[in-house]
């Protein structure tokens, strides 16, 4: 199986004034084709620092960074945005859809960025979508008028609706309620599954990652564990 | 366009509906955003629309009281016009203009005698320019002198009268009914002097005419200076419709069949055009700084809608979008900025430009008596142009999407793991 990403003794160094602070110090990691892999750790433990690196929003200090098999070294600002539209997906904690769009404009976005130009086809691939998010007789409202479960929907529908290789989900729970965290998990590992498009969310909550097939432990930007519960949990 | 080359980009009406909804998020700021560019395009309109119809009417002004729109000359006349050569006038003016008014184009032809003299009230002697005008005939079909009699009344062809300029008249102190000694050298080298009544004061609003310039009928011109039948320039209207270079064109080809030479208004008064060049690119220059620095509210708009955003940059540029893309979202937001207040402006600026266009705008009550520098009497009409008032509008979305250039380069540089940190 081809690996959605791979990580070789990935470092990220901040410079602070003169202090250079370590955020990844080594991690080597594959995530294949179709996981469904968590990342859990305590605020400081490089979560979101590795979750940037593997959505070339961000570039390493050191070690290698590849994604759908290409390395993310040596890109510009402006390849590495063309390779986030193609190969990438999101999902925030805040959710961060355009307030004044309606959920279909703001799914329909990324397909407009990546010059998908035939109207009728972004049409019908983002009802398709927000259907399949459950989403279909809220298309037409706006971000404020919609719950925040109903908004995370919107953005994993907006993260989905390009075929993304990978989608990376920077804590998509934590702005929740536990019954719709539970919604919301419930749906990704759903879709996860029938689009075989691969899933990294970090997270600190237990019950969020127990949703996980794969959970990697992050501590000091080191990987602490790495867990694999294949056939695992699922939905409880 | 292809896929490729839309990447990272978001098309024209996508981007145009964004930056609309984007500017109705903040409907205050942006209202008094765009009222500020309302009055600013709103006054830029107004300063374009006077100062057009100031020359328009200017120009009006010299073919009306002045040069008519072209004028033919003996050959060698046009040359040493400064000093009015009477030894090289047009001897029989009469079959001549009977020739030129067959041109196609022309309307009406008028022979002038223009001539050097001194005016005297009996105690002072001014040097002045005289100019015999056909009095019965066509001076009136070529030129508007009548309007401009402000005092008394038009020349009458037997009457020993004069028409004054009204500086010239106040300089020598005369007024209407009084009676000025006219001294003149003949075409021979004789001199001539002649006593007339002055029965009309112009005011045309141009100097060289009011201060020193006095009208006399052309008969008694020509026998004063002993040059029967003759002038020295004959004046030459077109009719208005005509294409004024082509005219000019047969024209000239006429004049040149008959051994005469004629010359274009803006030919003969070249120095004038030059003058009215230079002054209009320096407007144009001062009313495009005074824009810009009107437009810097657009600048503080665009760089608070930036900041207020730069989580959604952060979003945007996650999602593929490129610097340049980014750049573009505020562009269009500055440029729609621009676009509904310069609407605004030029719209209120079209009603105010169309009514003073009618009925004028008194500039003796406003500046008094001060020279405006053109030739203008003293009601000015706006000049009302659809061409002008566009080019305004789409100057003001240019230069409103110059002023939103610096916070969009400045949001299109941001780091997007920066911005979605963002608070």
């Amino acid at each position: 199986m081809t690996a959605a990403a791979r990580l070789t003794d990935v470092r990220k160094t901040y410079r602070v004034g003169d202090l250079e602070v370590p955020a990844v110090r080594g991690v080597s990691l594959e995530i294949e084709a179709g996981a469904f892999m968590a990342i859990a750790g305590p605020s400081g433990s490089g979560k979101t620092t590795l979750l940037n690196l593997l959505g070339a929003l961000d570039t390493p200090t050191g070690g290698a960074v590849e994604i759908a098999e290409r390395p993310t070294a040596g890109l510009s600002a402006r390849e590495l945005a063309d390779f986030r539209g193609a190969h990438l997906g999101f999902v925030f904690q805040t959710f961060n859809l355009i307030p004044v769009l309606t959920a279909r404009e703001n799914v329909e976005l990324p397909l407009q960025l990546q010059g998908v130009g035939d109207r009728a086809e972004r049409r019908e691939r983002v009802e398709r979508v927000l259907t399949d998010v459950g989403l279909a007789d809220l298309m037409d409202r706006r971000p404020t008028e919609l719950s925040g479960g109903q908004q995370q929907r919107v953005a994993i529908a907006r993260a989905l609706v390009k075929r993304p290789t990978l989608v990376l989900a920077d804590e998509p729970t934590a702005n929740l309620d536990s019954a719709t965290a539970g919604e919301i998990m419930a749906l990704m590992r759903g879709m996860n599954e029938r689009l075989g498009t691969s899933f990294v969310f970090s997270t600190h909550d237990p019950l969020v990652m127990e949703h996980a097939r794969r959970l990697v432990r992050l501590h000091d930007g080191l990987v602490k564990s790495d867990e694999r519960r294949d056939g695992g949990s699922g939905v409880r | 366009m292809s896929a490729e080359a839309r990447a990272g980009r978001l098309g024209f009406f996508t981007l145009g509906r964004l930056a609309w909804r984007n500017l109705r998020r903040n409907r205050r700021r942006t209202w008094i955003t765009a009222v500020t560019v309302a009055v600013a395009v709103l006054l830029m309109q107004f300063a374009m629309a006077l100062m057009m119809g100031v020359e328009r009417q200017s120009f009006d002004n010299l073919i009306n009281y002045q040069t008519g729109h072209a004028k033919v000359f003996a050959n060698g006349y046009y040359a040493a016009r400064e000093d009015l050569p009477l030894d090289r006038g047009i001897a029989a003016a009469e079959t001549l203009q009977v020739r030129l008014r067959a041109v196609p184009g022309v309307q009406a032809t008028a022979a002038r005698l223009t001539f050097q003299a001194q005016l005297s009230n009996g105690s002072d002697q001014l040097p002045c320019v005289g100019i015999g005008i056909d009095v019965g005939g066509s001076d009136t079909d070529v030129f508007r002198i009548p309007q401009a009699v402000t005092d008394g009344a038009y020349l009458e062809p037997d009457r020993l009268g004069m028409l004054i300029g009204g500086g010239l008249a106040e300089v020598l102190g005369v007024g209407l009914g009084d009676w000025l000694t006219v001294l003149a050298k003949t075409l021979n080298g004789a001199f001539e002097a002649v006593d007339l009544e002055v029965v009309g004061v112009l005011g045309t609003g141009n100097p060289a005419i009011d201060r020193g310039t006095f009208l006399v009928p052309l008969a008694l011109a020509q026998t004063m200076l002993a040059m029967p039948g003759a002038a020295t320039e004959i004046a030459v209207r077109f009719r208005p419709a005509a294409r004024e270079g082509a005219t000019l064109g047969r024209l000239r080809a006429a004049a040149a069949e008959s051994g005469l030479d004629a010359r274009g208004w803006r030919e003969i008064e070249f120095d004038f055009l030059a003058l009215v060049s230079a002054k209009r690119t320096g407007r144009t220059v001062a009313l495009v700084v005074f824009l810009t620095v009107a437009l810097v509210g657009v600048t503080n708009t665009i760089l608070m809608a930036a900041f207020e955003r730069t989580r959604e940059i952060g979003m945007l540029m996650a999602l593929g979008l490129r610097g340049s893309g980014v750049r573009r979202l505020f562009l269009a937001e500055g440029a729609l900025l621009g676009l509904l207040g310069g609407a605004v402006g030029t719209l209120v600026g079209a009603v105010l430009i169309a009514w003073l266009a009618v009925s004028g705008l008194d500039i003796a009550s406003v500046y008094g008596d001060l020279d405006i520098g053109y030739p203008v009497q003293d009601r000015i009409y706006t000049a009302f142009d659809a061409g002008a008032l566009l080019f305004g509008w789409l100057l003001a979305v240019a230069l409103a999407a110059l002023a939103s250039l610096y916070p969009a380069a400045r949001a299109s540089r941001l780091d997007p793991v920066e911005a979605l940190r963002h608070v």
